[in-house]
């Protein structure tokens, strides 16, 4: 009884004062992104106008050093170029993927579960099994003997790069892809073939643009942490650096240079942003002045 | 040369033969309905037709050319989806205008054709506006417009009417008329609806487990139907059972209760004596009358007051041509110029009667007659296939 009364005056103070229970609800997630998303970013902003150390004096030459370097601008385009393969490659797959598991499966729930099983076991793992798989003599290899073919010891290798970010953000394309098709009405599919569409058309005028929601947001959720990567890349692409996530994790943990590792961190999250923007804008042209569909 | 022709055609999902066998014709320029219940394969058919299932057996035929095969985007055949499948993305010339535009209309024609169908379905200047906007009626409209802009040979449509309410639904029949007629195209419309497919159809083709009951006009499935379904779904129907005792090249007599009465041989199936019958006749076919009164001039008063006690009844009554009896009333329901009357008959179970008066009360006895040649005979095995009365028409 004591504790209800104590429940009912609480909910009643807070009727009396709507902008505290606002402030109630909002407040800690706010605070947490504050504390542990904000703070570190404009630290890490801070720390990339200084010279080589923390606390050092204010100073330009972090970016120009960046910004001026045909090598590290080499690697930012080919980081760039890896993270787009990766992106078109899982999203093929993927969408096909979808596709077939809304299209033509009475498993859905099963399938979904498979795909998403991998989630379960921890990302290093899954990446030494990749390894044992492509190095060299590995799992492949034997493979390829078996049928005749010669051994192509893929690990330490850009191929071997895009296979594991292949395999490990697959999942993560599906999922948004399939809530995207599973709500596509089949009948649209069908009335634009009634009206001539031949499968391609159809795709390309009807279920792309139902869907280009659900693809965009399986786009951006692979290209992001793809261009971020350094785990991966070091893993399975060997010891040349790269990728830019490369660079930056050297900056930080090698060379101890965190001024130059957060200006060039800097430069690829506003890179990121600019991306994101116009991936968003893309979205918003392929439906069309309507909007959402409904 | 009919436009349609479909011949043995056959579906089966595993197990389930959802189309058994089903032949019909539709000429150029008809309106045709397929009738049936939930489940009796009338959208199979369709779906069959327009290409988005392929037959286990059988042949479709366009314009004398065999169809099965041939996917849908290739077939000269546009469909009304029963959800109507406007696409959400596209606004409504964009939608009218699409198939115009995967037939490599030029831009500037397929616009002015859609804006024109716009017109002709009474939404002029719609143009721009998305299918969210509309209303239902509006959206059914549009959706009409974009398959008949194509002008196709044949226009399916799968019950498009079915979520509209009655007022909206009565309209939008009276504008598929209008528009099969202004577009001289073929419509070939499914329902499972007889109220819309009595009111639009030349003629109906009624379906029932997969298989065709009868094809026919209007006026002939309900003044002619050859079975106790076809009877059942088309209009109301009264059933009273009987067994026949006599049959001849020109009538058949049946013993009904305490009654005997001679049916002529047209109207009834083939039966033989002693069979047992179901003896069907529409409510307005029936008359009612004061009890104890004649209800027409050759009817059997004695038969029809006479409950219980005459022990040798129909045997040695005379054979009437009238089916005659006496029943109380159980309730009116004011139809406007007809009220229907339910009535507990003492030996016939209940009937429903559709009459001009208004006279009878709840709980008045009355006296109930119709005459042979208004009924339909047919036999119980039939009944028994049929199976359940077609509560869903």
């Amino acid at each position: 009884m004591a504790s209800r009364d104590r429940l009912g005056t609480v909910s009643a103070f807070f009727r009396e004062h709507p902008r505290l229970r606002t402030l109630a609800i909002a407040g800690p997630p706010a605070a947490i992104l504050v504390v542990f998303f904000a703070l570190p970013l404009v630290a890490m902003l801070v720390v990339s106008f200084q010279t080589g150390q923390i606390g050092g004096a204010w100073t330009l030459e972090n970016y120009r050093g960046f910004v001026g370097s045909e090598t590290y601008l080499t690697v930012v385009w080919r980081t760039l170029l890896l993270s787009a393969q990766v992106t078109v490659i899982v999203a093929a797959i993927g969408y096909a993927l979808a596709y077939s598991i809304v299209r033509f499966s009475r498993r859905t729930t099963l399938l979904l579960l498979l795909v998403i099983l991998p989630f379960w076991t921890s990302y290093i793992i899954r990446m030494y099994a990749w390894i044992n798989i492509l190095q060299s003599g590995g799992v492949l290899d034997s493979l390829l003997g078996l049928v005749g073919l010669p051994a192509v010891g893929l690990l330490y290798t850009e191929t071997a790069v895009l296979i594991g970010f292949t395999y490990v953000w697959l999942p993560l394309a599906v999922l948004p892809f399939y809530a995207s098709l599973s709500s596509l009405d089949p009948d649209l599919i069908e009335a634009s073939k009634d009206l001539g569409a031949g499968p391609i058309r159809t795709f390309v005028s009807v279920t792309l643009p139902l869907t280009a929601t659900g693809v965009i947001t399986g786009l951006v959720l692979v290209f992001i942490p793809t261009f971020g990567s350094f785990i991966t890349p070091r893993l399975l692409g060997g010891t040349n650096n790269i990728m830019i996530g490369m660079v930056i994790e050297n900056q930080f943990k090698s060379a101890f240079n965190w001024p130059f590792g957060a200006a060039i961190g800097m430069v690829i999250s506003a890179v990121v942003v600019v991306l994101l923007v116009l991936a968003t804008r893309l979205g918003g042209d392929l439906l069309g002045d309507g909007g959402e569909p409904s | 040369m009919s436009l349609l022709r479909v011949r043995g055609l056959t579906k089966r999902f595993g197990d389930l033969l959802a189309v058994d066998d089903v032949d019909f014709d539709v000429a150029d320029g008809e309106f045709v309905s397929i009738l049936g219940p939930s489940g009796s394969g009338k959208s199979t058919v369709l779906r069959m037709v327009a290409g988005f299932e392929t037959p286990t057996d059988g042949a479709i035929a366009l314009n004398g050319e065999p169809m099965v095969g041939t996917p849908p985007f290739e077939r000269d055949v546009n469909m009304v989806f029963q959800d109507l499948a406007l696409f959400p993305h596209l606004t409504v010339a964009e939608n009218i205008g699409y198939g115009l535009k995967q037939a490599g209309v030029p831009a500037d024609e397929w616009r002015d054709r859609a804006g024109r169908m716009l017109e002709m379905v009474r939404l002029d200047g719609y143009d721009d506006r998305m299918p969210t906007e509309l209303s239902g009626g509006e959206q059914q409209r549009v959706a009409l417009a974009r398959a008949l802009v194509n002008e196709p040979a044949l226009v399916l449509f799968d019950e498009p009417l079915s979520s509209l309410d009655r007022k909206l639904r009565q309209h939008m029949q009276s504008e598929l008329q209008r528009l099969q007629a202004e577009t001289e195209t073929t419509f070939l419309y499914v329902t499972h609806d007889q109220e819309v497919a009595l009111a639009v159809s030349d003629r109906l083709v009624v379906l029932n487990d997969g298989a065709i009951q009868q094809i026919g006009t209007v006026e002939a499935l309900y003044e002619d139907p050859q079975s106790r379904f076809v009877a059942d779904f088309i209009g109301d129907v009264n059933t009273v059972t009987a067994r026949v005792t006599d049959a001849t090249d020109e009538t058949i007599t049946v013993d009904v209760g305490s009654d005997r009465v001679s049916i002529p041989r047209s109207v009834a199936d083939d039966v033989a004596i002693d069979a047992s019958v179901d003896v069907c006749v529409r409510p307005f076919r029936i008359r009612v009358g004061p009890a104890g009164t004649k209800t027409t001039e050759q009817s059997e008063t004695d038969g029809a007051t006479a409950d219980g006690g005459d022990l040798d009844r129909a045997t040695d009554a005379e054979i009437g041509e009238t089916f005659t009896t006496t029943g109380t009333v159980r309730s009116r329901s004011y139809q406007g110029s007809d009220s229907l009357y339910e009535i507990a008959t003492d030996e016939w179970g209940r009937l429903t009667a559709e009459v001009r008066s208004n006279a009878y009360e709840p709980d008045e006895r009355v006296a109930v007659a119709w005459d042979a040649s208004d009924v339909h005979v047919f036999s119980r095995s039939a009944d028994d296939r049929t199976g359940d009365r077609g509560d869903d028409a």
